[in-house]
């Protein structure tokens, strides 16, 4: 019996248990032209179907994942007591693969998970999550009511055109061996770090309503940074090269150019290690996009949730200051800012063609110059703003997860093309220009915020000079977009983001971009740290 | 759940496939069920069995490769050790592999708890309507969360070292504000027993901070007296804990770190009192509260270890390469930590206090910087003015930014350690405390 024909017999008799290789068979290549999932995949995916039916529910999905999480670079930090450096490889490949069934009965959700994929299992599973709705109906505040979906079969691959898993470890290692060297190779340098991040997620979902759906999303994450310090002054800085990490092939850590920005990221720590301590008031900011894509992150992206708004994250992820009779109205930033949720954009590490619902992805305005417009919405959420449809916005991290409401990419759109960073630096007379992110903290509504940065360089006379240290700022959101008076043009425009935004209970995680061009805020309270 | 069979027979099935001198195999078996509720009804819940297989493998002169699988087939696990041994051929030498562990003499935890281990939606369902039923009658409206899990975790390597434990865990947490959004309360309970949660009394505990803080007053930012509750300082500890390697000490890097000339600067504050006297912190894997494991991460078996006692930092993490390098003996990763207390409720605290604030918990921590361990985060679901020895007004949130070690530091009284459950540091057994000069930055409109 050959493999292939064994898995099909596996899944008939319902007796084979499932391997690695076996989800390899069932994914098929990634590189499918095909426009339609698996003929095995849709074989399981109508066996929790037609059993949520049996049991009586009147929704069921089923989604069957694997993920893949591959992380692999260099340490290189001196010996105790000694300038003699260590070079400390790790290279870790990390696979998942089980199954999800998410099920209505009686007006209420149930989810049960098992990483045992056979169609026997995906019965006896699809049961169990009707046992859950069926026990929790008891408590129900509301019954749940689904947004209208079009039901939809197809195949999706994200854009890529090298395969990073395809590409040899050996050449992982020498990269960013050669890269993390170059940041070491002043002695003044404590400490290099670099790292290559790989991830994929193969998904696969049908619903009752009809729906198909295979998916396969490949991102990249690149790491490079450096640490210093003054042992007479008890001082340690550190400086990080700004990647964008992306959902892109290997291409993406080429043009990365980690080698070209490793001398720099060697000298910049140093000068970070030497920069004097910022004077702490009010001051004016210029934000790059490696900096500002956090605060768009925090301020912006999670006060528009929807879920947030409404209680649901209560408990853990907190409200947001922006409740619902505020949408359309509110006013939450300057004339300036135009904000959009954005599923489909290219690179974009939420991106994918059709949501965790089976909804196809779109774009959407959030904030339209500078008044809130719209809510991140899922299916469950569209009617209690009186939409009629989801915003394509529901994502679950894994196969045991259950999906619910998440963070699409959010991005601050660009400024006329005629502005240029430079000329944002030339209107500030005492003020910062900050690169990276450093530490963040945003309070439970999403009002009050503090961010730190990578590297900080003092900006006077409308020129800007060298680096100083120490340095967070402190704002209230909409006082903080409100006080935004310049950004740059498109050719600024940079995208980065975080592969692991948390929220729920359980706490999930969520890979989500931000774009933006470098943009100036006036009068901004900024603070000298420890 | 895995039997210890089971584990067992993956690991020795693993390592029968391994091919190289060195293999080290992590079995992680986990079965939960939650519920989640909001809006004073329940919204998604779930039951779920999850399992991880961690291979480690390695060449003879050290290179190393990691792979994790998640099916226990025979196909499954050969491919994860193959992909293991791949990567440990492409991988370099690691100059800081220690040898493999021989078989160690794990202790015995008394952490299973075989009703919570079985426990499914029937038994949660009624806690959580306790819960919502407190919310209901008083008008107002809450969120939360409860869940239980049954653990099974194995290690074992080519070298005989074979351990195996099971353990449950359980919690219950909810939030609780008014229908105007002006006031917020919160109350959480975690064991290892389903058996200790009681909906009941914690919905007494959040609806009384809900109400109470309904005219909350707006209170200026500054250096403030403060009464943080168990749940504020399970936070700071856990994050302490994490300032406590040896290696950041010994490298300038730390707030235990001294400045000097040299290589390594001027050493550590090892041995030095840094903390009043009744400052006694330490990891206790053994506190039958908690969610421990015989081993910790290095393998060695897990111990019970002072970190500052009696306000004299006691002991640092040494991992087991930076340990042999300082030829001292390895010490646990600093979790499952203690605060030690003093015989005082928490009224005795209040009454001590002539004008400070009661912080009900903290949110969002992060390191401001390193070196110093300054922290940032805020204030949550109740933050109370105490004038003379008493509780007056409910007042707005605050941002902070100070270090954990300060706020020992600063420390005059505690009550006595209850187990608490924060998101970022884990299960850790805290007092309340008073300390002073708590640096309150900026006013948090957030409710």
């Amino acid at each position: 019996m050959n493999r292939r024909s064994f898995i099909k017999t596996s899944i008939k008799t319902s007796v084979s248990a499932a391997s690695l290789v076996f989800a390899n068979e069932l994914f098929g290549e990634a590189a499918n032209d095909d426009t339609k999932p698996t003929a095995d995949l849709e074989k399981l995916g109508e066996v929790a179907i037609s059993e949520a039916k049996k049991q009586g529910a009147s929704y069921a999905d089923l989604r069957i994942g694997r993920y893949r999480n591959q992380f692999s670079g260099y340490r290189l930090s001196p010996q105790r007591g000694s300038n003699i450096t260590d070079e400390v490889p790790f290279v870790t490949d990390q696979n998942s693969f089980g199954f999800g069934v998410r099920v209505i009965v009686n007006g209420q959700w149930g989810f049960a998970a098992s990483p045992l994929v056979t169609s026997a299992e995906i019965a006896r599973i699809t049961r169990e999550a009707i046992t859950v709705a069926k026990a929790n109906a008891a408590a129900q505040a509301k019954p749940v009511q689904l947004a209208p979906v079009k039901a939809f079969r197809d195949r999706w691959v994200s854009k890529f055109d090298k395969d990073p898993f395809a590409i040899s470890m050996n050449e992982k290692l020498e990269l960013i061996h050669s890269a993390t060297m170059s940041v070491k190779k002043d002695p003044n340098v404590f400490s290099a770090f670099g790292a290559l991040g790989f991830q994929s997620e193969d998904k696969y979902f049908a619903s009752s309503e009809g729906s198909s759906i295979q998916q396969y999303v490949v991102r990249v994450y690149p790491i490079l940074n450096a640490v210093a310090v003054d042992f007479k002054n008890g001082i340690s800085r550190s400086r990080s090269y700004s990647v964008e990490p992306q959902t892109a092939g290997w291409e993406a850590i080429a043009k990365a150019n980690l080698l070209e920005n490793a001398p720099r990221i060697r000298a910049e720590v140093l000068e970070h290690l030497a920069a004097p301590p910022v004077k702490p008031g009010k001051k004016d900011l210029v934000l790059l996009p490696s900096h500002l894509w956090l605060t768009i992150h925090e301020s912006i992206g999670h006060s528009t949730e929807l879920d947030r708004a409404l209680g649901y994250e209560a408990n853990y992820a907190g409200t947001s200051f922006l409740t619902t009779e505020k949408m359309g109205k509110f006013s939450f930033g300057s004339e300036l800012i135009n904000v959009f949720g954005d599923r489909v954009i290219g690179k974009g590490l939420s991106t994918v063609k059709y949501d965790d619902d089976g909804v196809l992805t779109t774009k959407f305005p959030i904030i339209e110059k500078g008044i809130f417009k719209h809510y991140q919405t899922i299916r469950d959420q569209a009617h209690l703003i009186g939409e009629s449809e989801s915003r394509g916005c529901c994502y679950a991290d894994s196969w045991s997860s259950v999906p619910f409401q998440r963070m699409p990419n959010v991005w601050l759109a660009p400024g006329p093309e005629t502005v240029t960073p430079d000329d944002l630096i030339s209107g500030v007379e005492d003020g910062i220009l900050i690169e990276g992110d450093g530490s963040f903290s945003i309070d439970q509504q999403r009002y009050n915020f503090q961010f730190g940065g990578d590297a900080f360089w003092e900006i006077k006379g409308g020129k800007k000079r060298g680096m100083i240290s120490r340095v967070a700022y402190q704002a209230r959101t909409p006082d903080f977009w409100h006080a935004c008076d310049g950004i740059s043009g498109p050719s600024y425009w940079q995208q980065f983001g975080a592969p692991s935004d948390g929220k729920g209970e359980p706490a999930q995680i969520n890979a989500v971009s931000h774009g933006c061009s470098p943009s100036r805020f006036r009068q901004i309270n900024v603070l000298l740290t420890d | 759940m895995l039997s210890q069979q089971d584990v067992k027979t993956i690991i020795d099935q693993v390592i029968s496939y391994s091919k190289l001198p060195e293999c080290e195999v992590n079995v992680q078996w986990t079965e939960d069920d939650f519920i989640r509720f909001a809006n004073n009804g329940i919204t998604t819940s779930g039951y779920r069995v999850t399992q991880q297989i961690s291979i480690s493998s390695t060449t003879a002169d050290k290179r190393s490769g990691n792979a994790a699988v998640s099916e226990l087939t025979a196909e499954a696990l050969q491919n994860g050790v193959r992909q293991a041994e791949e990567l440990a051929q492409i991988s370099r030498p690691n100059p800081e592999d220690m040898p493999p562990l021989p078989p160690q003499q794990y202790p015995r935890l008394s952490n299973f708890d075989s009703y919570t281990a079985s426990a499914r939606g029937d038994v949660m369902v009624p806690q959580v309507k306790a819960v919502l039923a407190g919310a209901i009658k008083n008008n107002l409206v809450t969120a939360g969360y409860i869940q239980r899990s049954a653990n099974a975790v194995g290690i074992g390597n080519k070298s005989g070292l074979f351990g195996y434990h099971t353990y449950t865990d359980s919690s219950l947490t909810h939030t609780m504000r008014n229908p105007e959004g002006t006031s917020s309360g919160w109350a959480t309970q975690s064991s290892v027993s389903l058996k200790d949660l009681d909906g009941e009394s914690q919905v007494r505990v959040s609806i009384d901070k809900c109400l109470r803080g309904a005219n909350r007053k707006k209170l200026d930012p500054g250096k403030y007296t403060v009464i943080m509750e168990p749940a504020a300082v399970a936070d700071l500890i856990g994050w302490l804990g994490f300032a406590f390697g040896a290696r950041d000490a010994e490298q300038g890097q730390s707030f235990l770190s001294k400045p000097g000339e040299g290589k390594n600067g001027g050493g550590t504050y090892l041995g030095e009192k840094l903390f009043p006297e009744i400052i006694t912190l330490r990891s206790d894997p053994f506190h039958p509260k908690l969610a421990s494991t015989p081993w910790g991460p290095s393998l060695l078996p897990n111990e019970k270890i002072n970190w500052i006692e009696k306000g004299v930092v006691r002991n640092l993490y040494y991992d087991r390469f930076w340990a042999a390098k300082a030829g001292k003996k390895p010490t646990p990763f600093p979790v499952n930590l203690v605060l030690e207390g003093q015989d005082n409720s928490l009224e005795d605290l209040i009454k001590s206090v002539d004008r400070g604030l009661l912080v009900t918990r903290l949110w969002y921590i992060r390191v401001v910087q390193p070196k110093t361990f300054q922290l940032t985060g805020l204030t949550r679901d109740g933050v109370f003015l105490i004038e003379r020895g008493k509780v007056t007004d409910a007042v707005n949130n605050f941002r902070w930014n100070q270090s954990p070690a300060e706020v020992l530091q600063r420390t005059t009284k505690l009550t006595q350690p209850i187990r608490v459950t924060n998101d970022e540091t884990g299960s850790n057994m805290a007092p309340a405390l008073i300390t002073t000069d708590f640096n309150l930055a900026s006013v948090s409109d957030a409710v």
